[in-house]
């Protein structure tokens, strides 16, 4: 007589449970973040490693030092929000550079789309736990009288308008060089060295 | 005509268009080979040293001496040679010292000299962090008896390339296999370990073969180089340390003998063989009566000792002698006197006494009838009744001619008991009342002597009269007389006793 409500009930609740099962599965978990980030960052590292051609010998008289932050090169300890925020400042520039390489494919054209996606996925991650991150800044910074007893005022702090200018830098070589083969090939090994200095940076985050 | 004049033009622009070609061809083919596929680079950590090797390709082409030179792209410093690598004969060079950063890009160019002449040039490019190959370290094993210990050989400074590989890029894995099984040991290491590292496997089976492989892992899954295995077999357990089946079987086999012994105990427990019952039944059960009743005692049968004199007497021949002389002499020696036709036998009673009397001087003279009707009676009875007609000899005698004229002598005594129920016993009415110091003692019934083979049936009370009777061991108490008794029996010791009844009366 009445069996589709009384059906409707009794799938109502474990409907609710997988839904938010599903949910919590689907979502990124920040707490895991280092471990995306550095498996990301390591397999983007051993994408641009793959290509088949070797760095050619006459490109030699046309390298240059870009100087990546020394907070990067260092073994300091900076605060995990700041190590996000850099994580995401590297990975939107490089999607950037990356997405430029359209005039000449020396490279194979399947790395440099994964390497692309792996750049876009990662800062999918970024943005959300970032974004909670400045959730529980307001809500704390409500909490307490004195905002300047936050922490982050104190540590030394990684600054994203020295990476924004490293990678500055490498576009404009890439610019100057009309991105010619050799600036790419001399950019490819820069931009894996910047990942694998972010691939140590990724530790710290599960250390913290 | 026209057609040769314009084929010559063509004709020299080919020719110099071949000759540029040649010539060309023969200058590149006499420069040295720039690009990498000249050689074979490796970039192996070996005994935790970088070592670089390279091989030609074209095996033809045999220098005989070598020099290296390398630059890092992210610093345009410019090519750097290496000074312990330049005219080297082998095809590889040391590079820890020189190659200290992992994540930089080292770009390698190789000469390789024959005299003067430079047969090839090879160069190529190493990111350290992805390209170096990991070659197992080194080590030894120790075996115990359940135990390995594995020694790592590490170097005594460790090269600062390597400090940053153990930290972040590379683990050290100990592999244990015996049989199918195999368990990894990932031991922790320190990023400053020097010397030798020691790890210990332990919680092994004694006297088993176990192999072990040693490498480094790197953390990011890539190619693995295992070590080649080294493979030991542990000692065997020593006398206090016995092999998990032996001790097993050990257990096993005293939990039967356990078994065994309880079930045994058990067995002859029931059978009764051990630990006898010593509950009765309940019937005869008597601790919770309350009221037992104990039958009348049977009044005490009168029990009186006798002492039974056999003599021997000779069968009376009848002589037809009607002498007076005779007939006196055998009616003097006639021990009985027989009044209406009874033949009546004096049993001698008495309490057994300390006196040994061979006559007996007991108390009461008990003649037994002994008339056939009446004899019948005892006969019935058993052996312990004899026929009054035993005894007839000195006992009742010397009831009779107690002034010593019994001619009988107590050669042969018989003393038995005699059931005085079964047989007509008489005692004196004067001898009960002087019985002062017997009084109180019952009359002891006489009893039946032992029989041995020779004995007749207790018929012979009948025929002692005519042969001679048997012996019988004498009892132990003799029926003393009393002399009170016997005197009174004396004032009238004659031969002549009343006899009437049955009973001998004095």
């Amino acid at each position: 007589m009445s069996t589709k409500p009384d059906v409707i009930r009794k799938c109502l609740w474990p409907a609710c449970l997988v839904g938010l099962l599903i949910t919590g599965i689907l979502s990124l978990d920040c707490n895991l973040l280092h471990f995306h980030l550095r498996k990301v960052t390591w397999q983007n590292l051993r994408l641009l490693s793959s290509t088949s051609s070797s760095f050619p010998a006459e490109c030699l008289s046309e390298t240059k030092a870009f100087e990546l932050p020394q907070e990067i090169l260092s073994h300091t300890q900076p605060v995990k929000r700041y190590i996000k925020e850099a994580f995401y400042e590297m990975s939107i520039q490089a999607f950037n550079i990356f997405s430029q390489y359209t005039l000449k494919s020396t490279w194979e054209s399947d790395y440099l789309k994964q390497i692309q996606i792996g750049l876009d996925q990662q800062l999918q991650y970024l943005e959300q736990c970032l974004e909670e991150e400045e959730q529980e800044k307001e809500d704390w910074k409500e909490m307490t009288e004195d905002g300047m007893n936050w922490s982050g005022a104190l540590v030394p702090q990684l600054s994203s308008l020295e990476l924004r200018r490293y990678f500055n830098r490498i576009d404009n070589f890439l610019k100057e060089k009309r991105y010619s083969h050799c600036a790419w090939e001399i950019i490819r090994a820069e931009i894996r060295r910047c990942f694998y200095y972010f691939q140590k940076f990724a530790a710290r985050l599960r250390k913290k | 005509m026209l057609w040769s004049q314009n084929a010559s033009p063509l004709r020299s622009r080919n020719l110099c268009l071949v000759v540029c070609i040649s010539l060309l061809s023969g200058v590149l083919s006499s420069l040295p080979d720039l690009s990498d596929k000249s050689c074979t680079f490796k970039v192996t950590l070996h005994n935790f040293r970088v070592i670089l090797s390279w091989e030609l390709k074209n095996r033809s082409i045999v220098p005989d001496r070598y020099t290296l030179q390398y630059t890092v792209i992210s610093r345009p410093d410019g090519v750097k040679i290496v000074e312990h690598c330049s005219n080297i004969t082998a095809s590889f060079c040391d590079l820890t010292d020189v190659w200290e950063v992992l994540p930089e890009t080292y770009a390698v160019m190789v000469d390789g000299f024959r005299g003067n002449t430079t047969l090839v040039t090879c160069f190529t490019d190493f990111f350290l962090a992805a390209e170096i190959s990991l070659e197992p370290p080194e080590f030894d094993i120790v075996n115990f008896t359940d135990h390995i210990n594995v020694n790592v050989n590490f170097p005594p400074v460790l090269p600062k390339i390597l400090e940053e590989l153990l930290q972040f890029h590379l683990s050290l894995i100990i592999e244990e296999q015996s049989g199918e099984i195999v368990k990894k040991h990932n031991p922790a290491l320190d990023e400053h370990v020097i010397g030798n590292f020691t790890y210990v496997i332990d919680k092994l089976l004694p006297n088993t073969n176990y192999c072990v492989s040693v490498y480094f892992m790197p953390r990011n899954l890539e190619a693995i180089r295992r070590s080649p295995i080294k493979c030991t077999l542990l000692q065997p357990a020593r006398d206090t340390g016995l092999s998990e089946s032996a001790r097993i079987g050990g257990i096993i086999t005293m939990f039967l003998i356990a078994a065994v012994f309880i079930s045994t105990i058990i067995i002859l427990k029931r059978v009764g063989y051990i630990c006898l019952r010593n509950n009765f039944p309940k019937v005869l059960n008597f601790n919770n009566l309350s009221a037992w009743v104990v039958p009348e005692m049977p009044p005490w049968e009168a029990v009186a000792f006798v002492e039974v004199i056999h003599i021997n007497r000779k069968k009376k021949e009848w002589n037809y002698n009607y002498d007076d002389e005779s007939d006196s002499n055998d009616e003097a020696t006639a021990p009985l006197t027989s009044t209406g036709g009874y033949t009546k036998h004096g049993l001698l009673t008495g309490l057994p006494g300390p006196t040994s009397a061979s006559s007996p001087t007991g108390q009461d003279c008990l003649e037994l009838d002994t008339e056939e009707p009446n004899l019948s009676e005892p006969k019935g009875e058993p052996p312990m009744a004899p026929e009054p007609s035993l005894g007839r000899g000195k006992l009742l005698q010397d009831c009779f001619f107690e002034d010593g004229s019994s001619t009988e002598e107590a050669g042969d005594k018989i003393v038995f008991n005699v059931n005085l129920s079964s047989v007509f016993v008489s005692t004196l009415d004067d001898d009960v009342s002087t019985l002062d110091d017997d009084s109180d003692v019952p009359p002891v019934l006489p009893s039946f002597p032992e029989e041995d083979s020779h004995t007749p049936e207790p018929s012979f009370l009948a025929t002692s009269r005519e042969g001679t009777q048997q012996p019988f061991p004498t009892p132990s108490a003799e029926c003393p007389w009393p002399e009170d008794v016997l005197s009174d029996k004396r004032d009238s010791s004659e031969p002549n006793v009343d006899i009437g009844d049955g009973y001998i009366m004095r």
